[in-house]
């Protein structure tokens, strides 16, 4: 009997478990993604005043940012200043492939910006940017639209899975 | 000698690095890339070709390489020329797009020039213990950047005079990793990046120089900066393009300058890089 209900605890604390994290990481992802939109943010601000090269704005980015995003901007910036890759899309890409646990929303927003950097004046570079900002700031509204909800229901959907389990073995 | 090699080979599409290095380490002078041909390495005697040929990807890798990934950057690409980490001068010609009549830039390059540069210290000679304003000249590629380098830096180390030095195209003290390539002197200020009527106005006001430095007048604007600081107490040394005194006198846009009696020498470089100092009163 100690084992069934030593077992049922195990199983329902698993499942739980499983919730919480998938609920976690949930918010992870929030949260690059609005340090990211911040890091365009400062990247506008610092184009526009200062119009510094780009593998001297990323190493300054890099600086701005916290976690796996900074690693990922001073990775970039390397890559930039090896002076291998033929434009600034490769040279994402590298940097990419070193940062591997980049969430998927931040990483397919960071190919964008890949994408846009290093192809046009000053004034086209701000206008690419701007649209990347607004577009991420979109992704973003969308991805924590009833958050706190969602959230709940990922943890209390696990406990439940676990309850129903135990029920179901026991 | 010196050379920022390292920054000139980053320059180069990675198949032509290696060659590059084993035939022009210590002579290259020019680069000529251009698009179906293969690279001819200008040396001060002599061209070599390489066997593979240029393709318009090789040729858009410099340019970015040379602009750090950064056209916003490197505005004068509109002037048809970047200067790159370690001075050296990357040159661009092709399909220009215009806008209100002025470049915005080359939409499609079909060849490069890439100039290496080097330093070459204790050049100056007896140029150093001239007093007054010096005007260098000569041919394009004659070596006038180079000797006005040594002159602003051995003047700059006899420690008497403060020297602020107006590097439009920071071809004169280029940087590489952020630090000089080159030794600036002990007494130099350079401002680089502005033009050279606005950073001469700035410096004249700002740094308190005895000598102010321009490289390459070529422009009406700058002989009005040079005239409108004459005068002031404050010597200048700079250079132009033109072979002889004759030749200065023929060009519209310097004589200005040389009618005024700015200058009170003329340094006449020659080819084989040899010297000769005038007196400029006329």
């Amino acid at each position: 009997m100690t084992l069934k209900l030593l077992g049922g605890i195990f199983i329902i604390f698993g499942c739980g478990g499983i919730g919480f994290v998938k609920a976690a990481s949930h918010r992870r992802e929030a949260r690059i993604l609005a340090e990211f939109i911040s890091a365009i943010a400062y990247m506008q601000c610092e184009m526009q005043y200062r119009i510094t090269p780009l593998p001297d704005l990323c190493a300054q980015t890099a600086l701005q940012c916290t976690g796996v995003l900074r690693y990922t901007f001073s990775a970039l910036a390397d890559e930039l200043n090896n002076q291998i890759s033929p434009d600034v899309e490769c040279c994402m890409l590298s940097a990419l492939e070193v940062t591997r646990n980049l969430p998927k929303l931040t990483y397919v927003a960071m190919r964008s910006l890949g994408r846009a950097l290093g192809n046009f004046g000053l004034e086209g570079q701000l206008k690419e940017l701007d649209v990347i900002y607004i577009e991420s700031k979109q992704t973003l509204t969308a991805f924590t639209k009833n958050q706190e909800v969602k959230l709940r229901s990922y943890q209390t959907l696990g406990i439940c899975a676990g309850a129903v389990l135990v029920i179901l073995f026991i | 000698m010196m050379c920022a090699w390292e920054a000139f080979m980053n320059l180069l599409p990675i198949w032509m690095r290696e060659n590059v290095n084993s035939k022009g380490k210590e002579t290259l002078q020019n680069l000529r890339l251009r698009v179906g041909q293969p690279p001819i390495l200008v040396t001060s005697d002599k061209q070599i070709s390489l066997s593979k040929t240029v393709t318009a990807e090789d040729l858009q890798f410099c340019i970015n390489i040379a602009s750090r990934y950064s056209p916003w950057s490197a505005t004068t690409v509109t002037h048809g020329y970047i200067t790159a980490q370690g001075g050296h001068r990357l040159g661009i010609c092709g399909e220009a797009a215009t806008l209100d009549g002025a470049i915005s830039c080359i939409r499609v390059p079909t060849s490069i020039c890439l100039r290496v540069a080097r330093d070459f210290p204790g050049i100056a000679g007896k140029i150093k213990d001239l007093d007054g304003s010096i005007l260098i000249i000569g041919k394009p590629g004659c070596g006038k950047t180079t000797l006005l380098r040594d002159v602003i830096r051995q003047k700059s180390n006899a420690g008497r005079e403060n020297i602020s030095v107006v590097d439009e195209r920071e071809e004169l003290f280029p940087r590489y990793n952020k630090s000089m390539c080159f030794p600036i002197g002990i007494n130099t200020d350079v401002i680089s990046g502005c033009s050279k009527a606005y950073g001469i106005d700035l410096m004249l006001r700002s740094m308190g120089p005895d000598i102010i430095a321009v490289d390459e007048i070529t422009a009406h604007e700058d002989c009005t900066a040079l005239l409108h600081v004459g005068w002031c107490g404050v010597k200048l040394l700079a250079t132009a393009h033109a072979s002889s005194r004759y030749d200065l006198l023929n060009r519209p846009v310097y004589r200005p300058i040389v009618e005024s009696g700015l200058f009170d020498y003329l340094v006449v470089l020659h080819q084989d890089k040899s010297w000769c100092i005038e007196r400029m009163n006329i």
